[in-house]
């Protein structure tokens, strides 16, 4: 054996195989995440030093085939094609042989060395499937090794079968038969790829071969970059119709038949069952968590419960966290002379900070509990109770979770959509989650709503709540038939048997999603906040000027400043729904934070000194204000509704879907908030509503 | 009865035929029935992903249930339990088991 080698492994498997806990058990702490280029799908990968070999190990998204419809699938392809690793581990879950041999087929066809890792084995035996692993190795031409791995059991003999299969030189020949009528097809294929040497050293010509033979478009891409291009694209659309009108269905469905034909024999000769062989304890949890009265109350109260862990201990988290930073801001106060560089420090980045880190304690309690959701397995009963109703809105069933998370905050919601596999839905449930009202609007819109609707102050904010869903919803409507457009994507979600969450798992995905946001969020937030400091503090009145015509000093020099002058700016535009500059700038506030809007709002109408900040006087000059009336009001939080979130929000849509649906969210909400205040005030004005 | 007679005298032909008639699509199947699945007729996307996760010809199954407004479907195929919308179900054609095989026991108690 070579010396200080490194080996470079893909693992690969289905979903829901405990890939992950063989990932861990196989690299201990030794793992960075990212994400593969150009997408958010994340990568993990680790190393290992086992018998003088140095492992690196990237885990691939968990797939059930190699299609070109499936970014994860694309992309574990991709991985394989192009990286080239030295050996694919492929942990096959015992409980459930049949559909990840499926996948194993697949990922043979690839060409590069494989090894089998059959977890769960223990699982498998309980419900009474007994697997003869020397045998299924000897037909599948690999090794195979049992494993366990929440257990750990099983990594050293994992480890020691890579490591012989990357000295073999020679691959064994070993492939599905798919039939005589598709092998000539593919044969022939196999031939005329193979004549472009350089071409199918890249590309396995024989896995080339078939993906044309599926109607595989990514495939047919690939396919550029080969010399005798044409005729093959022609030989191929001959052998499609050939297969076609022999087997009277679709090829590319031929193809999965004759695959899983090959499989079926596989495990006629080298698997024993007995009757059941299905989870019982899942069978019974599901009797009571899936039944059809029962389950949607359980998954609400579910719903509930976390949105109240995660809110209500989150605000614990976050009043501690404020305490301490109003500690470090009494230490700077003391420590620096008041003038601007004291002004940065305290409003700008300790501020800056705060407001990044106050989500942090949401963020970690909210991912413990979906991860522990999704790693028991309870996720996906929870798309298939919710799916109906959401579908009718171009949503889909796992939408539910990031809307109602909206109602407490968007950015741990907007996060939350990761769960969603496809990037259409995905991309509607990230646009629409905002039009939750979150708890930050809440503030502004109980603010508001006591002033101008004192006695009915819930009724009103229970109206704009429901607005928020119903726009939600027509906006998700509007999307899916309009920009979203897309070929309907098939609801085919596998239900896995319960199975109990590592520790291990469930604090890595919280690391991680908490890190991230930290990371992505957080230093757009920073640089907002100072931003937006600088806006309100910048450029500086003359002392002279201030404090005349009764105005506060605070007054006179928010207007003098940046964002005043924008307010000023933008009062033509917002004149018409019955805003005065001051309400702009406090729009403007508002994109830091939800809750500046009101804060703005008072440092804006506030007679005398700054530090008598008592509601109570604001509430009597708002409501002696001119501008202000009930119907304004009630248009200001319509306002506060649409319009875009806050900076934290849209720093998380970018860092999930990009600038291009950050731009396009940013506009649409602005119109849509333009369009139904401007409505809501000239037909309120007209019909003399509240003033 | 005239199944469990065609089952008995075994004309391939007409048996073919008659099956043809007792195909019915999986969304008329209610909770608890079985099927063999004889033709899925989606294309592109929807059928291949269908086709991947086990819905191919001769291949058994069991509804295992509805969900509130009978949409989406959960199916338990190889060994696993999978979900499918309705629409997706309508394409799926199936040859019930559960409905024949009581027939044949009840037919045989009668005579």
């Amino acid at each position: 054996m070579k010396e200080k080698c490194v080996i470079r492994v893909a693992l690969a498997g289905n979903p829901n195989t405990g890939k992950t806990t063989v990932f861990n058990a196989l690299t201990g702490a030794r793992q960075k995440t990212g994400n593969y280029a150009g997408v958010t799908v994340e990568k993990r990968e680790g190393k290992r030093s086992y018998g003088g070999v140095e492992f690196t190990i990237c885990d691939l998204p968990g797939t059930y085939s190699l299609t070109a419809y499936s970014l994860d699938e694309v992309i574990t392809r991709d991985f394989i094609l192009e990286e080239k690793p030295d050996v694919i581990i492929d942990v096959l879950d015992a409980t459930n042989i049949e559909r990840n041999l499926y996948l194993f087929l697949q990922l043979q066809e690839l060409g590069i060395p494989m090894v089998g890792a059959l977890n769960i084995v223990d699982q498998a035996e309980a419900m009474g499937i007994k697997i003869d692993s020397r045998k299924l190795s000897t037909l599948l031409g690999v090794p195979l090794t049992r494993t366990v791995g929440t257990k750990g059991i099983g990594t050293d003999e994992l480890l020691d079968a890579v490591i012989a299969a990357s000295q073999k030189l020679i691959l064994p020949d070993r492939h599905i038969f798919y039939g005589s009528e598709l092998e000539s097809e593919i044969e022939q294929l196999t031939r005329e790829l193979s004549t472009d040497r350089e071409f199918s050293a890249k590309y396995a010509p024989r896995w080339l071969a078939i993906k044309l033979l599926e109607k595989d478009a990514n495939a047919q891409e690939k396919l550029i970059g080969c010399r005798n291009r044409e005729l093959i694209e022609k030989k191929a659309s001959a052998s499609i119709r050939a297969i076609e009108t022999h087997f009277g269905r679709d090829a590319e469905i031929v193809v999965s038949e004759q695959r899983y034909a090959y499989v079926h024999g596989i495990i006629a000769e080298s698997v024993m069952r007995s009757s059941g062989n299905f989870s019982a304890t899942s069978e019974w949890i599901d009797r009571i968590l899936m039944n059809r009265i029962l389950g949607l109350p359980l998954f609400l109260l579910t719903m509930w419960c976390i949105f109240q862990v995660t809110f209500k201990f989150g605000r614990y988290a976050t009043n501690l966290l404020n305490i301490a930073f109003a500690f470090v801001t009494t230490l700077v106060s003391a420590s620096i002379p008041a003038g601007i560089i004291h002004s940065l420090l305290i409003d700008g980045i300790i501020g800056g900070l705060s407001g990044v880190l106050s989500f942090v304690p949401q963020i970690a309690i909210l991912f413990l509990c979906i991860s522990f959701l999704e790693d028991t397995g309870y996720m996906a009963r929870a798309a298939f109770i919710m799916d109906k109703f959401l579908h009718l809105f171009g949503l889909h069933g796992q939408s539910f979770m990031p809307l109602m998370l909206g109602f407490g905050c968007s950015v741990p919601a907007i996060m939350a959509s990761r769960t969603l596999k496809n990037p259409r839905d995905r991309i509607i449930t990230i646009l629409v989650t905002p039009f939750m009202t979150c708890g930050a609007k809440l503030v502004v819109l109980v603010f508001l709503a006591g002033i101008f609707f004192g006695g009915n102050e819930g009724t009103y904010v229970m109206i704009i709540y429901l607005i928020g869903v119903v726009l939600a919803f027509l906006s998700s409507l509007l999307l899916s038939k309009t920009v979203l457009r897309g070929e309907l994507t098939p609801f085919v979600m596998e239900l896995p048997p319960y199975r109990m969450p590592t520790a291990r798992g469930i604090a890595w995905h919280v690391v991680d999603k908490t890190g991230r946001y930290l990371k992505k969020a957080g230093t757009v937030l920073l640089a907002a906040s100072i931003l937006i400091w600088a806006m309100v503090s910048f450029p500086k009145l003359p002392y002279e000027a201030a404090g005349i015509n009764g105005h506060s000093r605070t007054q006179d020099e928010l207007a003098y400043s940046v964002a005043g002058r924008l307010g000023k700016a933008i009062e033509p535009f917002v004149k018409p729904l019955g805003f005065d500059w001051k309400i702009g700038i406090s729009a403007v506030t508002g994109f830091a934070a939800k809750e500046a809007v009101v804060s703005t709002l008072g440092v804006l109408y506030k007679v005398g000194s700054e530090e008598d900040q008592k509601t109570t006087s604001l509430k009597a000059t708002l409501l002696a204000d001119k501008t202000f009336n009930p119907l304004v009001a009630f248009v200001l939080m319509l306002f506060t509704l649409i319009v875009p979130p806050c900076i934290a929000a849209l720093s998380i849509i970018r860092a999930e879907i990009g600038w291009k649906w950050l731009g396009f969210a940013v506009i649409y909400m602005l119109s849509l908030a333009w369009v139904l205040c401007f409505a809501t005030y000239q037909v309120g004005r007209l019909a003399g509503w509240g003033i | 009865m005239v199944i469990v007679i065609i089952n008995e005298t075994v004309d391939l032909q007409v048996r073919d035929e008659e099956i043809m008639e007792t195909i019915v699509s999986l969304d008329m199947l209610k909770k608890g029935e079985r099927f063999r699945i004889n033709r899925v007729t989606h294309v592109r996307e929807i059928g291949k992903k269908l086709a991947d996760m086990g819905f191919t010809k001769g291949v058994e199954g069991l509804v295992v249930r509805f969900a509130l407004l009978h949409d989406p479907i959960e199916i338990r195929i190889l060994g696993y339990n999978v979900t499918i919308r309705r629409a997706e179900a309508a394409g799926i054609n199936v040859e019930k088991i559960s409905a024949v095989l009581p027939a044949v026991v009840t037919q045989k108690g009668k005579r």
